[in-house]
């Protein structure tokens, strides 16, 4: 029960305050200078009064002896090691004894040696753990999994079709082709990156970019997916712009997002950075790192951040100590932001009040890129070398793939995601047990380091194309696992990727598969900040909701857990209120009323004769059929079309109602399997 | 493409810090001792696929991944009432009224009961229930943003900190420890958050332990949660229910597609206990006559319905009611505009709520295990007014607390007669600080003290691998139980 404690740290509960950080400035020689820093510190409500927190004490200098000689020291290249390559072989594979699959297998596309990264990697692991790999997807399974992973849409039956009957041997690339990129992959990939980049109006640190510089980011992060722009010159744009807007400029609002009230402008840089070494390069220890050195703190948790100290990452903070964020009043509660690099001073310390511990010690710090010690050339703005040694560094490589690949495998290579442990990345130069604390983490970190490295390799070649990252991902056989398995699945297992995880629809895709497949599109609008949209995918954020803060609509999506984009992240798990909603809410009853047009409406009015008639190939057949194919894109089985059918002779209408309902709550409908 | 940089440590490790870490283990004990083990893997490892889900929850719970310092608690509470005033209630016009010449406008009706000066004027009924109450005078907050100060005060720890982001409700804590309790038939989420749409939530813990959101209406009359009734009518809704399960079993139980979407017929199995039950519309739902009792307001009716859950008995432990905004920075008491959100006008549904609440809870013999907790997110500015004809943000406040053995009829701390500083703390502190006044984080550890669960526990599941301390530092004695409440 551990009642000796290295000390905690924390920042946690520090806080505390401004108060117009009226501290020992007398004989400082820049107090010019702290002015402007003052004035930087303002930007939000500044009515804070001092108090002091007695956690404080905790951070004095006898925590620094443990800091010397700490520094990293680079190693040379980083070789992907392809190792020893097991042929994939697919038939092998498809011989096993495949689970029934919903909407049958008799349509299988033939499956085919690969020679794509990722089953280079993923297959030999598999062997090597003597686990199997689960069937290849039926076409079936396929179509439904990549539109939604792509696109956030099901496919219409029509999209369906097309796909099923297409006999060509290359249909599912062409497929992929075909989406990534299209307007609704447009639609999808914002949400991503929006939550990846948090943009939202209101944070739980005070922070408001108001929906104005909401929608203004959002535009810049749609317009930049639809051009296709490279990963790393989004980033650069982020990182290192200027302006004096963030409700006309979006990527403003990025940095804007690091805004920290109730403390020194140190508090800013540190938030900034945090931020964006969490974005960028997966690094969410830096934070860590900012109220204190690793070691007490991260000796258990990562090598890397047990090696490095509280000043290495003032370093980092540096690069953003020449950035101003400024608010400026547009009018009566409503302020915009600037964001521009008028600093001239780097990093002080010596500060003793606000949201993290004291920095202790005197003059300033310098930037000093945390991985590999590089300084920004002479004369160079901070920000632009900020963006120039990220992008350039393989971690910020490492961590893009990564972010991308959890989302299609449901758990990251590196898991968290955005936990990266640099020290144990390298396949070639795994940590050496005698730098390891004990009890510390001392295997290479990812689940699969070569694949890891030769994903980001990839990323790198094709200059950043996260189009290109995406088809390399999709078009993949590993990806295109079925998420049915035979025999006995072994849960810890899982970070080989033996199996597809299924997901949970996100709550925008619950709701727009719901309103696509009935046929009943709503509009949602705000006023003049965004809109008309006719799919919740399209929505800003998820604190502008379509009919107000405790509307239907705005509970059912809240409901399905898309998070704040701030201290609630999205997430996959279920919940009563899911239930409720699915089983009640007017969005899906007022879409199963036979007298609504809409689906219901059109398939009732189909002959009764033909309820029990399923298509072939990918066509439509009879009532039945058309339901299935229109809300879960499959064929009915046997069982569940004989059941259906007997049903339907008692009372065809309310029974074709009750089928419908019945559809919009089975699992398959809700999660992407 | 520069050269990659592959970052390994110094082979010159510090031998001397590394023999006094292992000397001394940390906090930050992984709780499988093995590298790697996130939460994510735990969830896979406890069999119930990578979603955290009801299931997992359970398991979760059961396991014993909790490390604490051994601290005696009162456990003298089995519910919790969090009342938050959002926007910041003005002390020196409540709880802790301050007569400013020239100022307090005389339709306050300050009094003197038992030594405790109150507002008569705008809580009147709360005036006659002192002997309930509990007044902590001598509370401080650390922060002055909204947004910020009323997360921290929900999760009682620095939203801003390192693991503010995932930090839960004090809700959900109490939702998972108390999970253990609950017994079979049990049908309400043990946490339920009262009008409160975008309150803290439920931090990294499972979906099962966040909160359960309900508005109430303003009017008068409610029939129970949303959603719990079907359109089609009962009849209707259960032909459907059997059709889907005849239709959906064989993907829903022992899923070929994984256990997530078998956990997934879980929430169906809770929900489906909620529908067409007399129990929740009971419990949710109220007639004219109750909410008028209890004051015809949302506030009112959210009361109402707190103290009708309880009685329930169906399993919830912790209960949020938000009520707000209280953010009068002009003309706070309506000189210029009467009709206008102002301290006369939003202080009745609070003294009509509240009070009846704490009648009806002590004539059911709920208050007795009922620990109720009200205060803003931070104070506001004393003595005069500002040029507005408002009070500004300001860091000292009142905290109430009622119930669960507090002892009724007393003020703990004092601040001076113009408002500006603390003069008695009333609060022996924590650990060694000595006497001190009282903190978010301090609330925070009465109520889990109250409830019976150590307050310097340490979860070993979460995200960071570091420990989730439940009082952040508690075990470091920073901060801890405002025990003088039981005193």
């Amino acid at each position: 029960m551990g009642k000796r404690r290295l000390a905690m740290a924390g920042g946690a509960a520090a806080m505390l305050l401004v108060a117009g950080l009226a501290i020992t400035r007398a004989q400082d020689p820049v107090t010019a200078d702290r002015a402007q820093e003052r004035a930087q510190a303002r930007v939000e409500e500044a009515t804070q009064m001092p108090v002091s927190d007695p956690s404080c004490t905790f951070f004095g200098p006898e925590r620094e002896r443990f800091v010397a000689g700490s520094n990293a020291r680079s190693q040379g290249q980083l070789t992907a090691s392809v190792g020893a390559q097991l042929a994939y072989s697919a038939r092998a594979v498809a011989a096993n004894v495949m689970p029934s699959a919903p909407g049958g297998s008799r349509t299988d596309s033939l499956d085919h040696p690969s020679s794509n990264t990722i089953d280079r990697y993923i297959f030999p692991a598999l062997s090597a753990a003597g686990v199997a790999a689960a069937p290849p997807t039926t076409d079936w399974e396929f179509v439904r999994r990549v539109y939604l992973d792509l696109t956030g849409r099901i496919p219409t039956p029509a999209q369906t079709a097309a796909f099923i009957n297409d006999t060509s041997m290359n249909k599912r690339s062409t497929l992929v082709n075909s989406l990534v990129g299209s307007p609704a992959w447009v639609d999808k990939w914002t949400v991503w990156f929006s939550d990846l980049y948090q943009n939202n109006s209101d944070n739980a640190a005070g922070t408001r970019r108001f929906i104005q510089g909401v929608t203004a980011f959002n535009g810049y992060i749609r317009s930049s997916l639809q051009s296709n722009k490279p990963y790393n010159q989004m980033a650069s744009e982020i990182i290192t712009t200027q302006g004096t807007d963030s409700f006309t400029q979006g990527e403003v609002n990025y940095l804007v997002g690091g805004v920290v009230s109730g403390g020194p402008v140190q508090d800013i840089y540190d938030q900034q950075i945090a931020n964006t070494a969490s974005t960028f390069l997966g690094l969410s220890n830096l934070n860590c790192l900012l109220c204190h050195d690793g070691r007490g703190h991260l000796d258990q948790i990562n090598l890397w951040g047990y090696y490095t100290s509280r000043k290495q990452a003032w370093g980092m903070s540096s690069f953003l100590s020449h950035t101003a964020t400024a608010a400026t009043t547009v009018s009566a509660n409503l302020r915009s932001f600037s964001l521009q690099d008028t600093g001239k001073l780097d990093y002080a310390l010596g500060s003793t009040t606000g949201n993290r511990p004291p920095r202790t010690g005197t003059g300033r710090v310098s930037p000093v890129y945390i991985l590999g010690n590089a300084k920004p050339a002479t004369g160079e703005n901070y920000r632009a070398a900020l963006a120039r040694m990220m992008t350039s560094d393989f971690q910020f490589a490492r961590a893009a793939v990564n972010y991308v690949w959890e989302y299609f495998f449901t758990v990251g290579i590196v898991s968290p995601s955005n936990q990266f442990d640099p020290y144990r990345l390298d396949p070639n130069n795994p940590p050496d047990p005698a730098m390891c604390p004990m009890g510390a983490p001392c295997t290479l970190q990812p689940s699969n380091a070569a694949l890891l490295n030769a994903l980001a390799q990839d990323f790198v070649n094709s200059n950043y194309d996260v189009q290109a990252l995406m088809k390399e991902i999709v078009n993949s056989n590993a990806y295109q696992l079925s998420s049915r398995y035979n025999g006995t699945w072994d849960p810890s297992t899982a970070s080989l990727f033996g199996r597809k995880l299924v997901r949970r629809l996100w709550s925008e895709e619950v709701h727009d598969a719901i309103t696509t497949s009935s046929g009943q599109l709503p509009t949602y609008t705000s006023g003049t900040n965004w809109g008309p949209v006719n799919y919740a995918m399209q929505l800003p954020e998820p604190l502008n909701t379509p009919d107000g803060g405790n509307g239907a609509v705005n509970n059912f999506l809240n409901a399905f857990l898309r998070g704040n984009r701030d201290d609630q992240p999205r997430k996959p798990d279920g919940s009563i209120s899911q239930s409720l909603g699915l089983m009640n809410d007017s969005l899906v009853m007022n879409r199963i009323a036979p007298a609504a047009a809409g689906l219901l409406k059109t398939t009732l009015a189909m002959p009764a004769a033909q309820d029990g008639v399923v298509g072939q190939g990918g066509n439509m057949g009879g009532l039945v059929d058309t339901l299935f194919l229109t809300v879960l894109s499959r064929h009915p089985t046997d069982t569940e079309l004989s059941t259906a059918l007997a049903n339907l002779k008692t009372n065809r209408t309310q029974e074709a109602q009750n089928l419908l309902w019945s559809l919009y709550n089975k699992v398959d409908f809700v999660f992407n399997y | 493409m520069e050269q990659d940089p592959v970052y390994s440590p110094n082979k010159n490790v510090d031998k001397k810090y590394t023999a006094l870490a292992h000397k001394y283990p940390h906090l930050h004990q992984p709780f499988f001792k093995r590298p790697d083990i996130s939460r994510r893997r735990f969830f896979q490892l406890a069999g119930a696929g990578v979603s955290g889900s009801y299931l997992a929850g359970r398991a979760l719970a059961a396991s014993s991944v909790d490390t604490n310092q051994g601290m005696a608690t009162k456990n003298t509470a089995k519910n919790v009432i969090f009342v938050l005033l959002t926007g910041a209630i003005s002390a020196w016009d409540s709880f802790d009224l301050k007569v400013i010449n020239g100022a307090t406008p005389a339709a306050m009706n300050a009094a003197t009961i038992n030594g405790i000066s109150w507002p008569m004027g705008t809580m009147p009924k709360l005036g006659a229930q002192l002997d309930k109450l509990a007044l902590v005078r001598s509370m401080s907050a650390h922060a002055l943003v909204h947004t910020l100060a009323q997360t921290w005060s929900q999760i009682g720890r620095n939203p801003a900190a390192a693991l503010g982001n995932i930090a839960p409700n004090i809700g959900s804590v109490i939702a998972i420890e108390k999970d253990p309790l609950r017994t079979p038939g049990q049908v309400f989420p043990a946490f339920i958050a009262l009008n409160s749409p975008s309150g803290a939530g439920g931090g990294y813990l499972p979906a099962t332990y966040a909160p359960f959101r309900v508005t109430q209406p303003s009017g008068t009359t409610n029939a129970g949660i949303p959603d719990t009734t079907n359109k089609n009518g009962q009849t209707l809704f259960n032909t459907m229910y059997s059709r889907l399960h005849q239709l959906d079993d064989p993907l829903r139980l022992n899923s070929p597609y994984g256990q997530p979407l078998t956990d997934y017929n879980d929430f169906y199995s809770q929900a489906h206990g909620m529908m067409y039950n007399p129990t929740v519309n009971t419990a949710f739902g109220f007639t004219a006559a109750d909410s008028v009792r209890y004051g015809s307001s949302s506030f009112g009716n959210a009361c109402l319905v707190a103290k009708q859950v309880l009685a329930a008995n169906q399993g919830t432990r912790f209960i949020q009611i938000s009520y707000g905004s209280w953010d009068f920075h002009q003309d706070i008491y309506g000189t210029i505009n009467p009709k206008g959100s102002n301290m006369f006008t939003m202080s009745p549904a609070l003294d009509n709520g509240v009070s009846t609440l704490l009648s009806d809870l002590q004539s059911t013999g709920l208050l007795d295990e009922t620990l109720v907790v009200m205060l803003g997110e931070f104070g506001r500015t004393p003595g005069a007014l500002t040029g507005a004809g408002g009070r500004d943000h300001y860091v000292l406040q009142t905290a109430v607390f009622a119930g669960a053995g507090v002892k009724g009829g007393k003020v703990i701390g004092a601040t001076s007669s113009d408002g500006k500083n603390i003069t008695d703390f009333g609060f022996a502190g924590s650990g060694t600080t000595g006497p001190r006044n009282v903190w978010p984080e301090d609330v925070e550890a009465t109520i889990y003290s109250a409830m019976g669960i150590d307050w310097t526990t340490i979860r070993h599941d979460d995200p960071f691998n570091r420990g989730f301390e439940y009082v952040p530092f508690a075990s470091q004695g920073t901060y801890g139980p405002i025990h003088e409440l039981w005193a």
